[in-house]
């Protein structure tokens, strides 16, 4: 230790020294301190003051406008719109059903709305402004407008809600927005979007890609200083403060919305012999190129824009005990047995298990196995034929033939090789995968059934003609058809770009197959629609787009002895859930594929009569307009439009 | 008791009570006066839940100054090293036992009560300074060589407390730590390269992502309010309506319109000073920036009256903390400053930064009862 000198003098002066030296600057800080608190509570004073007296501050959020959904040239599916509405602050209305009766004088509000009303007030306290009536007209808006002195709490507003233009026609594709629930506010991750949606008249995806694509629709709150009175009414909205919102992400889809309007009319065309029953029908377009869907179709349909403005009751009962299921997405969510259409991959097994093309066997119209007859759907039978006339007349003989011995496993491998019991990324939940049967499915789905599990030959039978246990979507259908045409493992896709990010085209690998198997199919199918085979009605007539097409029936209800008994000789004479789906699948052009299409008329009855003219009426319009021959929208051009909105 | 008293014997208990720094004490209890009328007012009247408390915590802490005051101040310059290298080595086990509280690891448990060992640091750096330039000769201070110790006994506890991460009180004891040192003698030219340094230090932190996001954008709020109107930036707008709208005379007590409406955050400890500027006006907060300038000029009056060079720089220390805390708050409240969370010394609620404060002046009463005292002739007859 160093011996210190205890006096220290010349320790102690510069200790002093700079102690001295602290003390002033320490003196000067405070009069800095000191300054500024004269600046503020003297020369600022008056100011302060109007801002505390008159004024509180209040921070508001400014909800971002919902991203687009736009097809694939930019035409809007789901955009928004002006929302004129009424909003109500009920610690300022004090009596809030005084203040209801009142605006019911103007516009109706039902008892059920006032008591929805009333629950939301009861949870949200009486700071929170509550949105009473909305999508007013502009004369209603006004008038409230003008009643304004004498009603206490209650705000117009100009919100922006969501809007569909082509109304059912996309139903299915974007699905539709609804209001907000405690399970969305429970599932947000921030408090900031918590407040977000808690924002009067809020709306989240409730379906379709609206739900899926939530995030990026949502886009992000802005926020600002708003100056308020002492009633809680904004006086001055401090712009420059404002944080803007930023609008969502625009999504850019594969449909061609042209094409989708065109199909949903062709769907909804009723069959010629029965006038009077709606379709219930299904169409997929793709582009066998791209895996693009430009058509995605389901009648009927229901018009999102009710959703969106909370739907009545009554309509929602008739929405969900309509047998024609108007909120059931078909070609994704719908499962029917392929029919006939699915001899395209029994004609592929076939060759797979080495039965050549120019085989042939004898149709006398039915044939015996087990302990029963298979029928053919002729009753007189097609005589003798090799694979091509098979599918060009859809024979089902020729077929039972080749399920005599053609393995399960194969033809299900197959099946699966061709786009069948799977589903896609597509952005729309609820697909279905239907059912593609072999001997590992059996046994799960027999599980408690020992003596059911067992794969019987008969059964391929039924398989192999698309009947019995095999179902499939018409998504997956136009998949198949779109495989068979290219040999690739085509994959169908609905979105192309969110917001400025284009997605690339899903992978199509060459499927492992002897491609020479698909030129048979390929031209079984031409011979269907272009050589008098089961659908020549279905032709179409442009020598550069010939489609190549295959029918299907499947059967729902077995006509039987006791049936016929009663006197039962058409079709039409079962009642509408009895009666077969209708089929069609196709590819055009011929020589060289681009589009492939899947028609599903349920309970349609023949697949040559009721699905095949509706697809060539739809895939005559693709041909005409050939969408995949223009150049689709650059999601950078899009403009944005965002700027400070109030909620 | 006898007024002689005989070389090298201690004094007794009495007189040193005697001796105490009493117009200190009184400065000290006005303003945790001054606290506990303000806490009464945020609470809208109520004793509970802070006025009454913060008011026994002060006796409390007032106990334990004076005990400190008792004992003779090179019996704490004999502790000085020992309790430095207890605090740093509580502060170097935080990230390793500590309890997390409000996302940041700052406290540790010891027999069943919390402490943070940063402030306790706040104490130890004052007498760790304090105690190695006892042992340096005058011309020794400025020698780089020697300079070298203190800058490790200032870096270690910065850096670990800075990585906690509580970045104001990581430069609020930098602050302190430099004015000991600059006290204690250093040479003007080393001061300034050292100011260029710790600048330079700061632009590389703020390049290379050392700091927290929120700490960065503390920092450019505070430069450019206009940043985040909504989020710090309201705050103070909200704190300089308050004061502002106070006025010269305020709006008088439990009359603060904008405090009681509650239109900020944390009033009862960061944002106290604006409800007191609120409610008793220009001339209200002026006095109460007096009290705290007189509380500052007592202790460094008894630092250049007292004799031990030890006690000296204690004192010096434990006042440059509390004038920072000071300087820092209301600064901090008029836009003048970053928000930090440093918290108004004796008028903020809580009872971890009173029990700091007091024990350090703990030490300034003990330096001033034992004034006359040096290393080695004790107990001098001041008759």
């Amino acid at each position: 230790m160093v011996s210190v000198n205890a006096h220290d003098p010349e320790r102690q002066e510069i200790v002093s020294r700079r102690t001295v030296l602290l003390g002033g600057g320490v003196s000067l800080l405070f009069a800095g301190i000191g300054a500024r608190l004269y600046q503020l509570q003297i020369a600022e004073h008056q100011k302060y003051l109007d801002l505390a007296q008159n004024n509180q501050f209040n921070k508001r959020i400014l909800t971002p406008l919902r991203g687009e959904i736009v097809d694939r040239f930019g035409a809007p599916l789901a955009s928004n719109r002006k929302n004129f509405r009424v909003l109500l602050v009920p610690e300022q209305a004090r009596d809030v059903d005084a203040a209801l009766d009142k605006i019911s004088q103007i516009t109706p509000v039902s008892e059920d709305r006032r008591a929805r009303i009333l629950r939301e007030i009861r949870r949200r306290g009486a700071f929170t402004p509550v949105q009473i009536a909305d999508n007013l007209s502009w004369e209603d808006f006004s008038r409230i407008n003008f009643q304004l002195p004498h009603l206490a709490g209650v705000l117009p507003d100009v919100g922006e809600t969501r809007d569909y233009p082509y109304g059912a026609e996309a139903a299915f594709v974007i699905g539709y927005v609804g209001a907000v629930t405690e399970r969305d506010l429970a599932a947000q991750e921030s408090d900031d979007e918590r407040t977000l949606l808690r924002q009067p008249g809020f709306k989240v995806g409730r379906e379709g890609l609206e739900r899926t694509y939530e995030k990026e629709l949502r886009g992000g709150a802005g926020a600002m200083n708003v100056k308020i009175n002492a009633h809680g009414r904004v006086i001055e909205e401090m712009a420059d403060s404002a944080v803007p919102p930023v609008q969502g992400k625009t999504l850019a889809l594969t449909i061609d919305a042209e094409l989708q309007a065109h199909a949903m009319q062709v769907l909804s065309v009723p069959g010629e012999r029965m006038p009077d029953e709606p379709q219930s029908a299904a169409a997929v377009v793709i582009d066998v190129v791209t895996g693009d869907i430009l058509v995605l179709a389901s009648t009927p349909a229901f018009n999102p824009n009710d959703f969106n403005v909370g739907i009545n009751p009554e309509l929602w009962k008739e929405l969900n005990e309509s047998p024609y299921k108007p909120l059931l997405n078909k070609p994704l969510s719908g499962v029917y047995p392929p029919g006939s259409t699915f001899k395209l991959i029994s004609a592929v097994a076939a060759q797979r298990a080495g039965v050549k093309p120019s085989e042939t066997a004898y149709c006398p119209g039915r044939m015996w196995y087990g302990n029963r007859y298979f029928h053919c759907w002729k009753r007189g039978g097609h005589g003798t034929v090799n694979m091509k006339d098979a599918l060009k007349h859809s024979c089902d003989v020729y077929f039972y033939e080749i399920a005599k011995t053609l393995d399960i496993d194969l033809l299900a491998e197959t099946a699966r090789d061709f786009g069948l019991g799977q589903t896609y990324e597509l952005g729309i939940s609820g697909q279905q995968r239907g059912v593609v049967p072999d001997r590992d499915w059996k046994k799960q789905y027999f599980a408690g059934n020992p003596a059911q599990q067992p794969w019987f030959q008969g059964e391929t039978l039924s398989c192999i003609i698309g009947q019995g246990y095999v179902t499939s979507t018409p998504l997956q259908l136009a998949v198949m058809a779109a495989r068979v045409a290219t040999g690739r493992a085509v994959r169908p896709r609905l979105v192309r770009a969110v917001g400025e990010l284009v997605l690339p085209a899903p992978e199509a690998p060459l499927i492992d197959v002897d491609h020479d198997y698909l030129d048979i199919v390929r031209a079984g199918m031409n011979a269907v629609t272009n050589e008098w085979g089961t659908a020549a009605r279905s032709r179409l007539e442009d020598e550069d787009w010939q489609m190549a097409g295959k029918t299907g029936t499947s059967q729902v209800y077995q006509i039987t002895a006791e049936d016929r008994a009663r006197g039962l000789q058409e079709p039409e004479d079962l009642p509408w859930a009895r009666r077969d789906h209708a089929l069609f699948v196709s590819y055009m052009p011929y020589e060289n594929p681009r589009y492939a299409c899947s028609v599903v008329v349920e309970h349609g009855i023949g697949g040559s009569r009721a699905a095949g003219p509706k697809a060539r009426d739809i895939m005559k319009a693709v041909a005409e307009k050939d969408p995949a021959s223009k150049q689709p929208l650059d999601p950078r051009t899009l403009a944005r439009a965002p700027g400070p909105r109030e909620s | 008791m006898s007024s002689i008293i005989l070389p090298g014997r201690r004094r007794g208990v009495r007189d040193k009570f005697s001796r105490l720094h009493w117009p200190l004490i009184i400065l000290l209890t006005m303003i945790a006066g001054a606290g506990v009328v303000t806490l009464y007012s945020v609470a809208e009247g109520n004793w509970e839940p802070w006025a009454l408390k913060h008011g026994l915590r002060y006796v409390a802490a007032l106990g334990l100054m004076v005990g400190i005051a008792m004992v003779p101040i090179r019996y704490w310059m004999a502790l000085a090293y020992p309790i430095y290298f207890a605090a740093l080595i509580a502060l170097a086990l935080t990230p390793l036992i500590g309890v997390v509280n409000m996302g940041a690891r700052r406290w540790i448990e010891f027999g069943g009560l919390q402490f943070q060992p940063s402030e306790a640091m706040k104490i130890g750096l004052v007498l760790g300074l304090a105690r190695y330039y006892h042992g340096l000769r005058a011309e020794q201070v400025s020698h780089i060589l020697y300079l070298i110790p203190p800058t490790l006994m200032v870096a270690a506890p910065v850096g670990l407390i800075f990585i906690q991460p509580d970045l104001g009180t990581a430069l609020l004891l930098g602050a302190t730590g430099a004015i000991i040192i600059f006290v204690a003698g250093l040479s003007w030219r080393i001061g300034l390269a050292g100011i260029l340094g710790g600048v330079a230090a700061a632009y590389g932190a703020y390049r290379f992502d050392i700091l927290k996001e929120y700490q960065v954008n503390r920092i450019l709020t505070f430069l450019d309010p206009e940043r985040d109107p909504l989020g710090q930036g309201y705050h103070l707008l909200q704190s300089k309506i308050a004061l502002g709208s106070g006025g010269l005379d305020g709006k008088g007590f439990m009359e603060g319109t904008q405090s009681q409406l509650k239109f900020l955050p944390e009033m009862q400890t960061d944002f106290i000073f604006t409800i007191f500027g609120e409610e008793f006006g220009f001339v209200g907060a002026i006095g109460l920036l007096l009290v705290y300038l007189a509380i500052i000029f007592t202790g460094l009056s008894i630092a250049m009256s007292t004799k031990l060079h030890f006690a000296r720089l204690t004192t010096t220390g434990v006042v440059a903390t509390f004038t920072l805390y000071v300087l820092i708050n209301t600064g901090m409240v008029m836009g003048l400053a970053p928000v930090v969370g440093v918290p108004l010394p004796l008028v903020s609620y809580g009872g971890t930064v009173m029990l700091t404060i007091m024990a350090g002046f703990g030490f300034v009463m003990s330096a001033h009862v034992h004034r006359d005292q040096d290393m080695y002739r004790s107990g001098d007859s001041i008759g």
